[in-house]
């Protein structure tokens, strides 16, 4: 082996540490029998796992995040995909205008989108209903799924389209025969963007969740500010375990491939 | 059925600046392999994009068989493409690419996979029905890409250039295999391309384009022995361009070929103005210069190139000006070494009086 592979393999390592490090210390915490953050851990228990799964309040509000993130993303697929194939197919004047005014909410801190959303709800007197906290993750989820969209009709060939056409097919049809599933890669993994970034959003929460309506991380934040022990670790594990099964399930029903050659 | 296509006065402008296309009147037989010919950018593909419903035109008309298609959808025009990248689906197999159109149609399954069947054994492609576009080479493409076009039996086939991808051989297989099937079927065929070789060997008839105009239609030779216009004499093989002044002399016409300084008699045509002519090399007959026997004009070999079947001279004339002559190489044949000197001869009649 030579040296610079040596140094490639090492750099790879020192990465991959870097970014799987936090994961594994809760993975410890979660089994750690005391209710601190402690190494070596000082024994092997399911407990927390256990008390995690058997509280009211913590089941209440992770099915409710599971709720709010699988609409969250269906929304966020139907207006992307849609407002991305108005951009990049509509022939409309200031469509980069458009674009940017789509994905301002990927530039600005989501602490300031959930603000400005609380003071328009304020405003408008809606209050904080469960479809408020539902309408404010789309916005800022929805621009993920325009980016990953956008990013594969930018390279989309509209001859495939034309072909279509010329051997009879009439432009619905195209759609749903060429169009559709030759940007469905893109609409996906914007989807799973969205389902992630739904589902441990915490800022625009924050402002936006009424009483008795709280998500996982918002639960798991006012936990916090009391206790602080291996439950929060427990409920941390099963949230990046429910991710994982959602990217690797997509992956193998619907596919995330992309088509290759276009 | 096949259908016939006429243009009449068609043009596209895009953007209200650019006339890709500018007033094409084109008739189009029925049954007929017709190509469009021409250099990059002189409206080609517009103009098959506007005869398949891609673009409408900004003025005139297409009718085919007779019916005035403006207004009717590309998809219902039941004419077949093939893309000068294939534009074959990627997420489909071969099959289901050449089934498609018949699938757009509502045919039953049953009919769809026997058709299917025999469109693919036409372009000997049966064994690979299972793969996808992107596990095929480029000739394989190409041959699926025809076959989903004429899966259907079109009225119309259209081709944008459907073998410039493929290396020389293999074109020229395609050539050969393409015009095949299209007598076969015999279906009205507008191949486009840019390469008049192409043109020749596959075309009924041939409309040379440019600059959004069509400059000539007719048949290989007609387009080759008499053309119409100095754009279609040059672009289509090697020729000697002359200009110069036709007078009455003696009671017969000459064109008096100024800046060489020697006459052409028998000139037909009117006398008056600069007046434009073709020769092609292989009309000029040359003698070694041994006497000084009348002849046209005499020339210097300047240089001679071996082509197999014919030699290619480069002559220079008396006042600088080059011509090129083609000698065929026969049995009995001597190579003229370059510096040689030689006569220069040939029959008025193939001397060929352009418009312009
Ligand atoms: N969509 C368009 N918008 C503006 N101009 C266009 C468009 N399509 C073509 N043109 C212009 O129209 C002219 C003719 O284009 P066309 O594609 O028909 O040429 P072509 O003969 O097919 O050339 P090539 O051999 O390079 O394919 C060109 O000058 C081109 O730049
Ligand atoms: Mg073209």
């Amino acid at each position: 082996m030579t040296p610079g592979r040596l140094a490639y393999i090492a750099l790879n390592a020192a990465i991959l540490i870097f970014i799987l490090a936090p994961i594994a210390i809760i993975f410890v915490f979660a089994v750690n029998p005391v209710p601190y953050i402690d190494f070596p851990p000082s024994g092997f228990t399911w407990d927390w796992f256990v008390q995690f799964f058997t509280s009211d309040i913590f089941m209440r509000s992770l099915w409710l995040s599971l709720r709010v993130a699988a609409i969250v993303t269906l929304l966020a697929v139907f207006f992307g995909a849609t407002a991305s194939l108005a951009i990049a197919r509509g022939n409309l004047p200031g469509a980069r205008t458009i674009t940017a005014f789509v994905l301002s909410p990927l530039m600005l801190p989501a602490i300031l989108t959930g603000l400005a959303l609380f003071q328009a709800y304020m405003f408008l007197d809606i209050g904080r209903p469960l479809w408020g906290l539902v309408m404010g993750h789309v916005l800022v989820t929805t621009p993920y799924v325009v980016r990953t969209t956008l990013a594969v009709l930018h390279n989309f060939d509209t001859r495939l389209e034309e072909a279509a056409t010329n051997l009879g097919a009439g432009p619905v049809r195209v759609y749903f025969e060429v169009t559709l599933p030759l940007i469905k890669p893109g609409v996906i993994a914007g989807g799973i963007f969205a389902f992630i970034v739904s589902f441990d959003q915490f800022p625009v929460s924050l402002f936006l969740i009424g009483p008795g309506n709280e998500t996982l991380p918002i639960t798991l934040f006012n936990y916090l500010k009391f206790e602080m022990d291996g439950r929060i670790a427990a409920a941390s594990v099963v949230s990046i375990l429910i991710s994982l099964v959602v990217v690797i399930g997509i992956d193998r029903t619907v596919g995330l491939r992309s088509y290759g050659k276009m | 059925m096949s259908a016939s296509i006429h243009i009449e006065r068609a043009s596209k402008v895009y953007d209200g600046a650019v006339r890709a296309v500018d007033r094409i009147d084109m008739d189009i037989r029925e049954g007929e392999f017709f190509a469009l010919l021409g250099p990059s950018g002189c409206g080609k593909t517009t103009t098959l994009r506007m005869i398949a419903g891609f673009e409408q035109p900004t003025e005139g008309t297409i009718r085919v068989s007779g019916k005035d298609v403006t207004g009717v959808p590309a998809h219902k025009r039941d004419m077949g493409m093939v893309f000068q990248n294939y534009a074959l689906f990627p997420h489909r197999t071969v099959r289901e690419n050449v089934g498609f159109g018949l699938r757009m149609r509502g045919i039953d399954k049953a009919t769809v996979a026997r058709k299917v069947d025999r469109a693919l054994e036409m372009v000997s492609l049966s064994a690979m029905g299972e793969r996808r576009p992107a596990q095929l080479s480029g000739g394989q493409q190409q041959r699926v890409a025809l076959a989903r076009a004429i899966v259907i039996e079109p009225r119309v086939l259209l081709c944008d250039e459907p073998l410039g991808a493929l290396d020389k051989k293999l074109r020229q297989q395609m050539q050969f295999e393409l015009k095949e099937l299209q007598k076969t079927l015999g279906v009205t065929t507008v191949f486009v391309t840019h390469d008049q070789e192409e043109a020749m060997a596959m075309s009924d008839r041939i409309a040379i384009m440019n600059g959004g105009r069509v400059e000539q239609i007719g048949t290989p030779s007609e387009i080759y022995n008499r053309p119409k216009t100095r754009f279609a004499a040059d672009f289509i093989g090697d020729t000697n361009l002359l200009s110069g002044k036709v007078v009455e002399r003696d009671g017969g016409k000459v064109l008096v070929v100024a800046e060489d300084g020697f006459e052409i008699p028998g000139a037909d045509h009117h006398p008056g103005g600069v007046v434009h002519a073709a020769l092609r090399p292989e009309k000029i007959v040359l003698h070694p210069d041994e006497s000084d026997a009348p002849c046209i004009v005499r020339g210097r070999i300047d240089s001679a190139n071996f082509l197999g079947d014919s030699i290619l001279y480069r002559i220079a004339l008396p006042k600088g000006r080059h011509v090129l002559a083609r000698a065929a190489n026969t049995a009995h044949s001597r190579m003229l070494p370059p510096g040689a000197m030689t006569r220069l001869d040939w029959q008025p009649s193939d001397l060929v009086f352009l418009a312009d």
